[in-house]
């Protein structure tokens, strides 16, 4: 039964506690897939905003109803937001449970103060009758973008309850696997904002 | 959790194949957080570089498009390669070339259905 | 005045569940067959007592196997109402002017036959065989994620009943496979039917998307240990693309679905007319995923094949590398040849001549595929089974329907051709003779694996010669109709086109091919009643792994992992005179950790349809119920840690023994 392994494959011993189990360090991976898939998702709503981009009918431009001071406190929120992750997933390589949840806590307050922008932005455009129905640039818009907010939001809701398992069970295998998952989406968030304020933000102020 | 004697040895050596170059795993211990800490000044520096570049008006229009396009994919490389620990993997590590296809795919899709569609503009 | 509240309302669920194209005597016909249908089951359950065992053994099973005949038997009565649908369409179309069934029908029916061929019918099909061998064939215990396993195919499941349901809550969708905007929209098409549509799409992709990532990493991850990527069956790399083509192209799919829906529930104007929306977005959107799609749907197929014909051939596969190499360049290409479904929309000669190219190119590694089939059957020693049968009328079908899919590719051609019959006469071809023969391929030829007992093969030959006699019959008139001007989607037509004859021989074939159909059905049932239960596990001394293990498979698949070290693993066994069931000796096995059954998986299904349902007609509370179901059920699972059983090692070495497996 002797095969022929590659000694430079096998991980060297210090393996994280989240890769430590075979089964769970799958699960990693296929979150990895799911990250492409979801990737795509948001590729197809960037083609669609930079197809509809100039349509913009009887309704308002770009930079008619761009906030750029709120947009980068956003990107501002959202860059350290995905340290801090960072900074909770070094806590709990360490297992520093204690300081791994305060990092994960202050990631939550800054996403959340990410979301309760823009929901704040989104309400005031709505109320000055701007709405998806005006225009096809104001629909990708609101769609590309309105889509990441609902992803972040659903992060936060996530990571509660990560949050309730990691203090009931402490640092398993499994919940460590689940906080590793949750940190590469969080960044991968954090990518897609970054596309979005370059894209739709930045771009808008040039054209 | 140990189980059979040929799942626990054979079974993690990902089945004796080679990991070639970009995919062999890699795990990242440090001592102190030096590299999430670069990682969040390279972030913040390249997205106030093209906030600053585009508030500044520094170049004409299409030069100015191109940069902030490419600190965009620079700010992409920096969460994918220090913040999500790219290589981290048992055996080889496979999420990279999906992922690679995806943004080549991604790329192609935003370009190709500007091409496509650009008859719709009378040209651009 | 409560009473007329009531009455009001009763007044409303009629009117709006039944509106007035479907309170007509064959929809009524139809309400009544379901509902007859639905109270035999159920008293049939409840007479036998079946109910927890249906509960406990199918509808909460996590077990890659089970979940494939769950596909397969929802694939096989999906493939009934498509055909049915079909029927009706070519009835329709015998005989010029006569209309059993009206304009509104025909658009119908024509809508619900693609739709359901497509999504109901191959996808399903093709994830019966993955979750059937894919894991036997790289010697695996499951799939890398077994409950999600089970959530893609219940949101497959409901997402199927969605659409079905159409035909009798509320009225078919009418536009096409492909939902074209801005027809689509509010505007020009109100009522439920297009919602079912876009709704009930958007549930199986979801699922779909999760089986493709779950066999991406199931092959990934999870092969024995030796089985290297060259070492790997056909199929096993044609699942491999295919999933990965799953990830990379639905992700479009599902953008055009919600955004069309986001149009006509929330008044957004994407693909409107006035407001600056852009209706040929969705066409670009939607063959971004059509094209490869169609290649999804294919590739399994070609899979299927290279399997069989080496089995059946005595010989190992000819051009191995080059047929890998050729998948993955396949797999590649498909994403780069999209617009050839529109050139008609004026994009412009270079966009036009760029897909017409990238078109013509992927014909290259199809050809290789083919040449390799043929020079695998070459000198070997051929068995005419049923299986076999499929994969020979396969190459000429194949090749044809690929020829005339190359003259779509030059785009003045195309200009001609472009929705009429020569179209779908050639995806007809190619859907059927490569699709669906690779399929029924597929299943004659796993068939014992899955059931343990193998389909008649007298019965399988005269279905066989019936589908493939009476494809031909039925689409090689379509192709002339289509020089003759006739175009796709007409519901009638008056005399003096010269199209009669053409249609009436049309018609005759299509009911040839609806004999075999009812050949086939009689033959599994006669077979699950009258076949030997197979014995060897090994019926068609086959050369991959998964002959290697007892049919049907134990739970746990290999009592031990195999150690693989040659392609063609278990013909190289046989050959040197050692079988699993050799090699296994008692202190070999181990207690096992195997998936547990678990109700989320239906239960959250049951979520995203009360939640599809409830959009379908914006009855917002019931959607709100269903979203509720689902977050539950999530919320649920994320703090379930029990997934697991043991199965000792007592348990495992008892059921080898009874199997004959045992050494000493
Ligand atoms: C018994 C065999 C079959 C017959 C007789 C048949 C017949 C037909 C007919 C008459 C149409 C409508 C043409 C029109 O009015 O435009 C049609 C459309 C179609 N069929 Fe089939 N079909 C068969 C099997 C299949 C299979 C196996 C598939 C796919 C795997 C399939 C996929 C489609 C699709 C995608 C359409 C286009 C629907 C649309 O226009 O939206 N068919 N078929
Ligand atoms: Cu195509």
């Amino acid at each position: 039964m002797s095969l022929p392994v590659d000694p430079k494959v096998i991980p060297k011993p210090p393996v994280p506690l989240e890769f430590s189990v075979k089964a769970e360090s799958i699960k990693i991976t296929g979150f990895w897939m799911f990250l492409v898939s979801d990737m795509l998702i948001f590729a197809s709503l960037f083609s669609v905003f930079a197809v509809f981009r100039s349509r913009i009918m009887a309704g308002p431009t770009p930079n008619q109803i761009f906030h750029y001071g709120s947009t980068l406190l956003e990107t501002l929120l959202l860059l350290t937001s995905s340290f801090t992750v960072g900074m909770a997933i070094f806590a709990m390589r360490k297992s520093h449970a204690q300081a791994m949840m305060t990092w994960l806590v202050v990631t939550l307050v800054l996403g959340a103060g990410f979301v309760a922008t823009e929901i704040h932005e989104f309400i005031t455009d709505v109320q000055h009758g701007i709405t998806w129905h005006v225009s096809g640039f104001l629909s990708g818009f609101f769609v590309l973008v309105g889509t990441h907010g609902a992803h972040v939001s659903f992060g936060i809701a996530w990571a509660v309850t990560l949050l309730f398992q990691l203090s009931r069970r402490g640092l398993t295998p499994v919940t460590t696997r689940k906080l590793y998952t949750f940190s590469l989406y969080w960044h991968f968030l954090d990518i897609v904002w970054v596309f979005i304020f370059t894209f739709v933000y930045l771009f808008g102020k040039i054209t | 959790m140990a189980k059979e004697p040929s799942e626990q040895i054979i079974w993690d050596e990902e089945r004796g194949e080679p990991g070639f170059g970009f995919i062999r795993p890699h795990f990242h211990q440090e001592i102190f957080p030096t590299s999430q800490i670069v990682g969040y000044v390279l972030s913040l520096a390249l997205t106030l570089t093209s906030f600053l570049l585009v508030i500044h008006r520094t170049f004409s229009a299409s030069p100015l498009l191109v940069a902030i396009l490419i600190l965009a994919v620079g700010q992409a490389g920096v969460q994918v390669g220090i913040f999500m620990h790219l290589r981290e993997s048992r055996g080889p590590a496979w999420q990279v070339i999906p992922l690679f296809l995806g943004f080549f795919i991604a790329g192609g899709m935003i370009a190709m259905s500007i091409w496509i569609m650009m008859f719709k503009w009378g040209g651009y | 005045m409560s009473f007329m509240a009531v009455y009001l309302f009763y007044l409303y669920m009629i009117h709006t569940l039944f509106p007035e194209n479907v309170r007509q005597p064959t929809e009524l016909g139809a309400d009544v067959m379901i509902i007859g249908t639905g109270i035999i089951i159920v008293s049939v359950l409840t007479r036998y007592k079946k109910w927890r065992w249906l509960w406990s053994e199918w509808l909460t099973t996590v077990d890659h196997k089970k979940i494939g005949v769950l596909y397969l038997i929802s694939a096989l009565a999906m493939l009934f109402r498509g055909g049915v649908d079909a029927l009706m369409l070519r009835t329709n179309l015998a005989l010029p002017n006569i209309q059993p069934i009206g304009a509104n029908e025909y658009n119908e029916v024509f809508t619900t036959h693609g739709t359901i061929m497509i999504f109901f019918m191959a996808m399903p099909f093709i994830f019966a065989l993955f979750n059937a061998v894919v894991p036997l064939m790289i010697g695996a215990r499951d799939v890398a994620f077994p409950r999600l396993n089970a959530i893609s195919y219940w949101l497959f499941a409901f997402g199927a009943l969605l659409l079905n349901i159409s035909f009798v809550l509320g009225g078919s969708p009418n536009a096409g496979w492909t939902a074209y905007a801005p027809f689509t929209e509010r505007a020009f098409t109100p009522g439920v039917g297009e919602n079912y549509y876009f709704m009930s799409l958007l549930i199986a992709g979801i699922g779909t998307t999760m089986t493709g990532i779950n066999f991406l990493v199931t092959i990934i991850r999870m092969r024995a240990p030796g089985m290297t990527f060259m070492r790997m069956p056909l199929f096993v790399w044609t699942t491999l693309t295919t999933s990965a083509l799953i990830i990379f192209a639905f992700p479009p799919l599902t953008v055009a679905l919600a955004l069309t829906l986001i149009d006509r529930l929330f008044q957004a104007s994407f693909f409107t007319l006035g407001h600056g929306g852009m209706p040929m977005m969705y066409v670009n959107l939607f063959w971004l995923f059509g094209h490869p799609e169609v290649y999804i749907v294919v590739m399994p197929a070609f899979g299927i094949f290279s399997e069989v014909v080496a089995t059946f051939s005595g010989k190992q596969l000819f051009g191995y590398t080059a047929m890998v190499l050729s998948v993955v360049a396949i797999m590649l290409f498909a994403y780069g040849t999209w617009v050839h479904h529109f050139f008609t929309m004026g994009a412009g000669p270079s966009v036009n001549v760029f897909f017409g190219l990238s078109t013509m190119l992927i014909a290259i590694p199809t050809g290789v595929k083919i040449f390799n089939w043929i020079f695998t059957m070459w000198g070997g020693r051929i068995r005419m089974t049923v299986a076999m049968l499929y994969q020979i009328a396969f190459i000429p079908t194949f090749a044809i329907g690929g020829a005339t899919g190359v003259m779509f590719a030059v785009v003045p051609a195309d200009y001609q051709l472009h929705n009429g019959y020569f179209l779908i006469a050639h995806f007809h071809n190619v859907l059927i003779g490569g699709t669906l023969f690779g399929l029924l391929s597929g299943m004659h030829y796993w068939w014992p694996k899955m059931f343990g007992f193998s389909l008649n093969e007298r019965l399988g030959k005269l279905a066989f010669w019936l589908f493939f006699i009476g494809f031909w019959i039925t689409f090689t008139p379509q192709y002339m109709l289509g020089f003759e001007g006739m175009t796709r989607r007409l519901y009638t037509y008056p005399l003096g086109y010269g199209w009669h004859m053409l249609n009436v021989i049309s018609t005759l074939g299509a009911f040839t091919m609806g004999a075999g159909f009812v050949v086939l059905v009689y033959d599994i049932v006669w077979s699950l009643f009258k076949m030997p239960r197979d014995a060897t596990g090994d019926p068609w001394n086959g050369r991959t792994l998964e002959w290697a293990l007892p049919s049907p498979v134990p739970e746990y698949n290999f009592a031990r992992i195999p150690v693989v070290t040659s392609r063609d693993m278990f013909w190289w066994m046989k050959r040197h005179h050692a079988t699993i069931a050799d090699q296994l000796k008692p202190n070999d096995i181990r207690e096992l950790d195997l998936p547990k059954n678990s109700p989320v998986p239906f239960i959250l299904g049951l979520g995203f349809f009360i939640f599809g349902f409830g959009m379908v007609f914006e009855w917002w509370l019931l959607a709100f119920l269903g979203l509720a179901i689902i977050i539950g059920s999530l919320i649920y699972t994320g703090f379930d840690y029990d997934e697991h059983k043991q199965v000792s090692a007592d348990e495992i070495l008892h059921i080898e023994q009874s199997l004959g497996r045992l050494q000493g």
